[in-house]
């Protein structure tokens, strides 16, 4: 019965671009662009998701892995020639090395000051990436980066886009789930809910907060590769400081620590101001306050709403999970 | 050598910004436990009340410096009554995630006020350049150094001398105590807020004729000013204001003798050294401000 | 070859000696009380000894091996199991989850392997499973065994914590303070539980200020003040000591 569920919304979401130019055939551009930004911000919350909802470090860093990742890929390509089958996995393979060097100093700081020390660490990224001028061409952008080309195939249309975009966001989400169920879950479960008694149980602690950050950092490096190759174009400012809350948001509205919870989230950060059409600085002033709403009233999100909301309508027979 | 000691100077000038602001940071920290991400919003917003009330209404200078200190005051005390009220028994995620919203808000509804242009706020002093012995320097810079020596050594006074003060030191040393032996606490919470948005005012009242004001001006320093409360060892106020000068020294020197690009990496630079040396901070883990 | 020993194990707290130059030495099977007045060093040793403090002199060896400093978690590989003094679960995990992460280490598979859930993973999983209710059964908790751990009672999260910490099997178990905060009906049920472990042949170290609870089962009872050992040895000979005596009352 699952699995039919499963195939059902699988087979939709891959029809999507069919479905979307027989509905609204005029408006097939700019829904398909809004769907892939869903996708890839999907993709990269999930992956930030691991370090803030599974493992508890709240990590300011994520910026700068995205941001990593994009670079190392776009230069790759514009300078070096570099396809796209060999970019992507430098991208990754960058931006988790970056976390592994990073995370280790990093994990030495407690609470706030693990904060603060990935948000300077953020911050610095964002000044090397704007002021490098020689290598990153900073505020002058890294433009002309070509589209992606796995062998004769050739991802140059939105329909292909969005499919890259599922495919990436799918992937992401069972990476995801692999990592968060089961005694791979357990352990990160446990060094976030209780890191005393985590080391007493034989996990070590610094072990799972790393091994969380570097995926974390090297799914976000992933998806910069990604961003890169359909944008074409790269900036310093996609390094910037507010992605964190753009991020935070997400998790914090959809449900953090919770696959449904971040993708509903990503879908109502990306979709709504869409919809509304809000200008940039009022969207953010909206971001800030939804999120500072969110964070004191409902911590657990729309996800946390759900589950009370089902919870009341099941009948209290109650019979095993 | 008379470059070195401009860039001596100039360092003390950051300093004694960072150290103003750091207290502020310090003193929450120290008496309630709060880390305010938006610390640096509180210097942003005096720097536009200063602005207005130097450039806009055309007040004397002094009188405009008080007023914006004033006015971020109210300003702090207002937010400690929304906003701090209501996240201080809840985890630091939530206290950190909180303020970090609240400093987007803010920044961005400065955007939407008063313009991304950043306002200049020259003073005679700021444009009167004084040469000594061979050394160019604006009159402003002295005067920030001695008005935040003046502060330091009213705030020691104050957390010494006065009831308030002295109920604010002893609610960073043992709150359970405080509210058993009949201290107000909450009074005291607020007070402090005030208090440290007050510095923050008065820090942008002196510095702004140097460095102009523009919305995102907050982001930068909260981390500078984090990076002293670190250094200086968590809630004790000495540390960071030492740590403080120590930073915006070093900054200075980087910018003029390494890169003026990369100046702001140094706080954080630093911060890291030192965190990996030592820490608990350059003066060990004290108890209380 | 003693189980477990400590050589002149000293911890200090800014100019206060916690634990001073303390010899102890457990042979393995046996059940020891450590005792003492508030303040006298009991709990500052077990974090000493099981990795969640750093000595600051003297060693602490485990089957004759230097285990002075090595980290909590490694500890606890070893084959040490503990409970803590303020009572600690993983209150949004259900209690049979609470105990199978206690059993994460024991099997050696790769992360790669646990991540695309290898058959050989399912089965021990499927083991871990059987004997986690094995021990819920036994202290009672069965019957709650998908019930989160923080929706528990105190003294139902005293009896999981417990519970956990057999999880891994340990060969060394130290328990802080069992018998505190517990229902005086259910405290023979706790000490049955200890004297359980003894028979299966564990050896236990327990801190305890339950005096009754003390005499009834230890072996050997060890007395600490202000961070010495002031007095070791069965536990008729140690309650009439008169250094033990004037240590507790004697102030």
């Amino acid at each position: 019965m699952r699995a039919l569920r499963w195939s059902l919304g699988g087979a939709f979401l891959v029809a999507v671009p069919w479905i979307v130019a027989a509905v609204a055939p005029g408006q097939q551009r700019y829904i398909l662009h809004v769907l892939i930004f869903t996708a890839l911000y999907g993709a990269l919350a999930l992956s930030y998701d691991l370090v803030v909802g599974h493992v508890g470090s709240l990590s300011l860093a994520h910026p700068a892995f995205f941001g990593i990742g994009a670079y190392t890929a776009a230069l790759l390509a514009t300078e070096a020639r570099w396809p796209f089958a060999a970019a992507l996995p430098a991208g990754i393979a960058a931006a988790g090395l970056v976390a592994l060097v990073v995370g280790v100093p990093m994990f030495r700081l407690t609470e706030h000051s693990f904060a603060m020390g990935t948000l300077g660490f953020a911050l610095v990224a964002q000044i090397v990436a704007t002021n490098w001028v020689e290598f990153t061409r900073g505020p002058l952008c890294v433009t002309g980066i070509p589209k992606p080309e796995l062998g004769s195939l050739r991802i140059a249309t939105l329909p292909a886009f969005y499919w890259m975009g599922l495919t990436a966001v799918g992937l992401v989400g069972l990476l995801y789930h692999g990592l968060t169920t089961a005694r791979l879950g357990r352990a990160f479960h446990a060094v976030r809910d209780n890191e005393t008694l985590a080391s007493a149980a034989s996990i070590h602690p610094l072990k799972y907060r790393m091994l969380a950050f570097v995926i974390g950092g090297a799914v976000a490096g992933g998806v910069g590769t990604l961003f890169v190759s359909y944008v074409g174009v790269l900036c310093p400012t996609e390094l910037a400081v507010s992605l964190s809350v753009n991020l935070l948001v997400m998790l914090f509205l959809g449900g953090v620590g919770s696959l449904r919870g971040v993708l509903v989230g990503a879908v109502a950060f990306t979709a709504l101001p869409e919809i509304l059409r809000m200008a940039p600085t009022w969207r953010m002033v909206i971001y800030g306050l939804l999120l500072l709403l969110i964070v004191i009233r409902a911590p657990d999100g729309l996800e946390g709403v759900i589950r009370r909301g089902s919870a009341a309508w099941r009948r209290p027979s109650s019979s095993g999970p | 050598m008379g470059d070195l000691v401009e860039q001596l100077v100039h360092g003390l000038t950051l300093g004694s910004l960072y150290a103003m602001v750091a207290t502020g940071l310090a003193l929450m920290f120290g008496v309630v436990r709060l880390v305010n991400f938006a610390h640096g919003e509180f210097y942003m917003l005096g720097g536009y009340a200063f602005w207005y009330a130097y450039r806009v209404l055309g007040l004397p200078y002094p009188v405009a410096g008080v007023a914006a200190a004033a006015a971020t005051a109210l300003f702090g005390l207002a937010y400690e009554r929304t906003v701090i009220r209501t996240i201080l028994a809840r985890t630091w995620h939530v206290q950190l995630i909180a303020t970090l919203a609240t400093s987007i808000t803010l920044t961005n509804l400065a955007i939407i006020v008063f313009g991304t242009q950043p306002k200049e706020v020259p003073t005679m002093l700021s444009s009167a350049i004084a040469e000594v012995g061979g050394v160019r320097l604006a009159w402003q810079r002295p005067l920030v150094l001695v008005v935040a020596v003046v502060v330091f050594a009213g705030l020691e006074w104050f957390v010494t001398r006065t009831k308030l003060g002295r109920a604010m030191r002893a609610m960073s040393q043992n709150r359970e105590a405080c509210a058993v032996v009949g201290v107000d606490v909450q009074r005291v919470a607020l007070a402090t807020f005030g208090l440290s948005a007050a510095l923050a005012g008065a820090a942008a009242a002196l510095v702004s004729p140097l460095f102009n004001i523009f919305p995102d001006v907050g982001a930068l320093l909260t981390l500078k000013a984090f990076a002293a409360v670190i250094v200086g060892g968590f809630g004790y106020v000495k540390g960071a204001i030492a740590a403080a000068f120590l930073i915006g020294v070093a900054e200075s020197l980087a910018a003029g003798y390494l890169s003026y690009a990369y100046k702001d990496a140094i706080a954080f630079v630093v911060m890291v050294a030192v965190l990996l040396v030592r820490p608990q901070g350059l003066f060990g883990r004290r108890i209380g401000i | 070859m003693a189980l477990f020993e400590t050589r002149g194990l000293t911890k200090r707290f800014l100019g206060v000696t916690a634990v001073d130059a303390v010899d102890l030495s457990i042979e393995a099977g046996e059940l020891v009380s450590l005792i003492g007045p508030n303040g006298s060093g009991k709990t500052t040793l077990f974090h000493c000894v099981t990795g969640y403090l750093a000595p600051d002199g003297g060693r602490v060896l485990f089957h004759g091996r230097d285990v002075t400093g090595v980290a909590a978690h490694r500890i606890a590989r070893l084959g040490v199991g503990r409970t803590f003094q303020v009572v600690s679960v993983f209150p949004r995990l259900s209690a049979l989850e609470n105990l199978l992460t206690f059993l994460q280490q024991h099997q050696e598979e790769s992360v790669l392997a646990r991540l695309v859930r290898a058959p050989r993973v399912r089965r021990y999983e499927a083991a871990a499973v059987e004997r986690a209710m094995t021990l819920l059964d036994s202290v009672g908790l069965a019957a709650r065994a998908d019930a989160p751990a923080g929706s528990l009672s105190y003294g139902q999260r005293k009896l999981l914590a417990f519970a956990a910490a057999l999880m891994p099997d340990p060969e060394l178990v130290l328990l802080d303070e069992p018998a505190a905060a517990v229902d005086p009906t259910m405290i023979n049920q706790m000490k049955e539980q200890i004297r359980a472990l003894h028979r299966q042949g564990k050896t236990v170290l327990l801190v305890e200020h339950n005096m009754d609870v003390v005499m009834d089962i230890s072996q050997r009872v060890i007395v600490l003040d202000h961070g010495q050992k002031i007095a070791e040895g069965p536990p008729e000979v140690v309650r009439r000591d008169p250094k033990v005596i004037e240590a507790y009352f004697g102030r």
